[in-house]
C-alpha cells in the first residue's frame, strides 16, 4: 500500500484523465489524493475524493479571473499570457501548499501534471519519487524548437522558479520540470503523437477517460438514424469564444444530408437549422458511439475520445496545445484542419463532407483507435505509477 | 543583381503571399499596411508562419532566411512583429552582399 498525491492545475482537461487512474490505484489498495486550487479544481473530482488545498481561496480566485480574461487572446500573446500570468504564478503560489500536502497526506509518490509545476519543484526539493502526468501531448513534441531564444527564456523562468523555492541552483538548471527523469505517463500513443522530444522514460497509456461515468439527459429520440451524424464541440473552456465559428458551422450544416449536434450554450446558436441540435452539455462518450465524424477545437481529451471511437475529425484549433494536437491528427491521416478564425461556410461544409466520406480518414482514425485499445488506459497508467514504488511498499 | 527592390514592391508581394497563406481573406479592416501586426491584427497561426517562411524563400531565394531570423526573436518580439519589419527584413537581406554574413 502506498500513497499517491496528484498535483493538478485548475483545468478540466488536466484533471479528468487523473480520475480513472486514481480510481484504479484505489482499487489496488493504495491511497490517493489531489492537491491544487480550492474551489474550481475540487469541484472536478468525484464526490468523496480526498483533496488538500494548495493555496488560499484568493489565489484560486485570481486564476479563475485570469481564465475569464483569456478568450480575447490567441497566438503568441496567448502563450505569453498562459506562461507568465497563469502557470508560473500558479507554480510559485502552490509550492508551499503542495509541500504541506505531502506531509499531511504522507505521500510516497507525486503525480505531477505538466501545468502544475509546483509539484515538480517540491519533489525535486524533497528528492522524492515523482512522475509527470502528460494529460496533453502538446509539451511532448517541443513546439518551440524553431524559437530557441523563447525556449531558453521559458527554461530559465522554470530554473528561477526552483531556485526561489530553495532548490540547489545546479540541480535546478538540470532536466526539465515538465518531464520527470523517473517517469512520464502520456495519455496518448506514438501512433498519434509521432516522435517525441522528451529525454525521460515514457509510458504511452492511451486515453484513460473512456470508462468515465457521464450525466445523461440527452434527447436520444431526436437523433435520426437514417442520416450521418456530426458532433461539433469546442470543449469546456472555449464555447463562449466560438460565436463566429458556431454561426459558420450552423450555416455549413443547413440543408445538408447530415444531422449535427452542437455542444454550445443555446444563445450562441440562435435559430439553428432543423438538422442541428444545440445542447449546452452532452454525454460525449455515449454520443460518440452514434456519431460518424466530429468537429473539434483540438482539445486533447475530445480528440482522443473521438479517435478511440474510430471517428475522423475536422479540427479548428484555437490556441495553446490545440494546433500541436491538430497537426498530430492530420499527420496520422485521421482528420483535416480548418482555420478557427477564418473558415468560411463552403470550406467547413467541404471539410465535414470529407470527414464523413473519406475512407482514408476513417482508416487513419481506426488505426489510432487500435493503438489506444492496445495501450491499456488507466490500468496501464496505474502499473506505471506503481513501478516507482520501492519494493517495501 | 542589377535592380534594387523597393519596400513598396515587397509590401505588395507580402500582401499576395499572406492572402495565399491564410486563404482568400485577411479579415483586416483596411489594406495590409506597414504597421499591421501578425499576432493581433492578422492572428497568424504558427503553421501559417511556416508557410510564410517557405513562400518568402521561394519568392526571394536563400538570402531571405525568415526561419533563421525568427529564431533570434524573443517572445515579445514575436508578439509585436509587424508587416513593416518583415518588409524591411526582406529589403535588407536582398541588399546585403552575398556571403558577407
Amino acid at each position: 500500500m502506498a500513497r499517491f498525491l496528484f498535483v493538478v492545475p485548475p483545468f478540466t482537461g488536466h484533471v479528468n484523465p487523473t480520475v480513472p487512474v486514481a480510481a484504479e490505484l484505489d482499487r489496488r489498495g493504495h491511497e490517493v489524493a489531489w492537491t491544487g486550487l480550492p474551489g474550481s479544481t475540487e469541484a472536478l473530482l468525484p464526490a468523496g475524493s480526498r483533496f488538500l488545498p494548495a493555496t488560499s481561496p484568493e489565489v484560486a480566485a485570481y486564476v479563475d479571473a485570469a481564465g475569464d480574461r483569456r478568450p480575447d487572446v490567441r497566438g503568441a500573446a496567448a502563450f505569453k499570457f498562459l506562461q507568465e500570468e497563469v502557470l508560473l504564478p500558479l507554480a510559485r503560489e502552490m509550492v508551499d501548499g503542495v509541500d504541506a500536502a505531502v506531509d499531511e497526506f504522507g505521500a510516497d509518490v507525486l503525480v505531477v501534471d505538466q501545468q502544475a509545476l509546483a509539484g515538480a519543484v517540491v519533489a525535486r526539493r524533497r528528492q522524492m519519487p515523482w512522475a509527470t502526468s502528460a494529460t496533453t501531448s502538446g509539451e511532448l513534441v517541443d513546439p518551440l524548437s524553431a524559437l530557441p531564444v523563447v525556449a531558453e527564456a521559458m527554461h530559465q523562468a522554470r530554473v528561477d522558479l526552483q531556485i526561489a523555492a530553495g532548490v540547489d541552483p545546479v540541480v535546478a538548471a538540470e532536466g526539465d520540470l515538465r518531464a520527470s527523469p523517473h517517469l512520464v505517463v502520456a495519455y496518448t500513443t506514438e501512433a498519434l503523437v509521432g516522435e517525441v522530444a522528451v529525454d525521460a522514460p515514457i509510458a504511452f497509456v492511451g486515453p484513460s477517460t473512456l470508462g468515465r461515468p457521464e450525466a445523461d439527459d440527452f434527447p436520444w429520440e431526436l437523433l435520426d438514424d437514417q442520416r450521418p451524424k456530426v458532433l461539433v464541440s469546442l470543449g469546456t473552456l472555449n464555447a463562449d469564444a466560438g460565436e463566429r465559428f458556431f454561426s459558420v458551422a450552423a450555416e455549413a450544416c443547413a440543408g445538408e444530408r447530415w444531422q449535427a449536434v452542437f455542444v454550445a450554450p443555446a444563445e450562441l446558436v440562435p435559430d439553428p437549422p432543423p438538422n442541428v441540435l444545440v445542447r449546452a452539455r452532452v454525454p460525449q462518450l455515449a454520443l460518440l458511439e452514434r456519431m460518424d465524424a466530429v468537429v473539434s477545437h483540438g482539445g486533447h481529451n475530445t480528440v482522443c475520445e473521438t479517435l478511440a471511437a474510430g471517428l475522423p475529425l475536422v479540427l479548428a484549433p484555437i490556441r495553446d496545445d490545440q494546433p500541436v494536437v491538430a497537426d498530430q491528427v492530420v499527420r496520422a491521416a485521421a482528420g483535416v484542419r480548418v482555420k478557427f478564425n477564418r473558415v468560411k461556410v463552403p470550406d467547413l461544409r467541404a471539410a465535414i463532407e470529407e470527414a464523413l466520406t473519406s475512407t482514408e480518414l476513417r482508416a487513419g482514425a481506426e488505426a489510432v483507435a487500435g493503438s489506444f485499445a492496445a495501450a491499456g488506459g488507466a490500468a496501464a497508467a496505474a502499473d506505471a505509477f506503481e513501478s516507482l514504488l520501492p519494493p517495501s511498499l | 543583381m542589377g535592380e534594387e527592390i523597393t519596400a513598396e514592391a515587397v509590401l505588395a508581394e507580402l500582401d499576395a503571399i499572406l492572402t495565399e497563406v491564410v486563404g482568400d481573406d485577411l479579415l483586416l479592416d483596411g489594406p495590409l499596411a506597414m504597421d499591421t501586426s501578425f499576432d493581433e491584427d492578422l492572428q497568424l497561426e504558427s503553421i501559417e508562419f511556416v508557410a510564410l517562411a517557405e513562400k518568402l524563400l521561394i519568392t526571394y531565394g536563400e538570402r531571405v532566411d525568415f526561419v533563421a531570423w525568427m529564431a533570434t526573436m524573443e517572445l515579445d518580439d514575436i508578439i509585436a512583429l509587424t508587416v513593416g519589419q518583415v518588409v524591411d527584413f526582406v529589403v535588407e537581406s536582398l541588399a546585403a552582399v552575398p556571403g558577407g554574413g
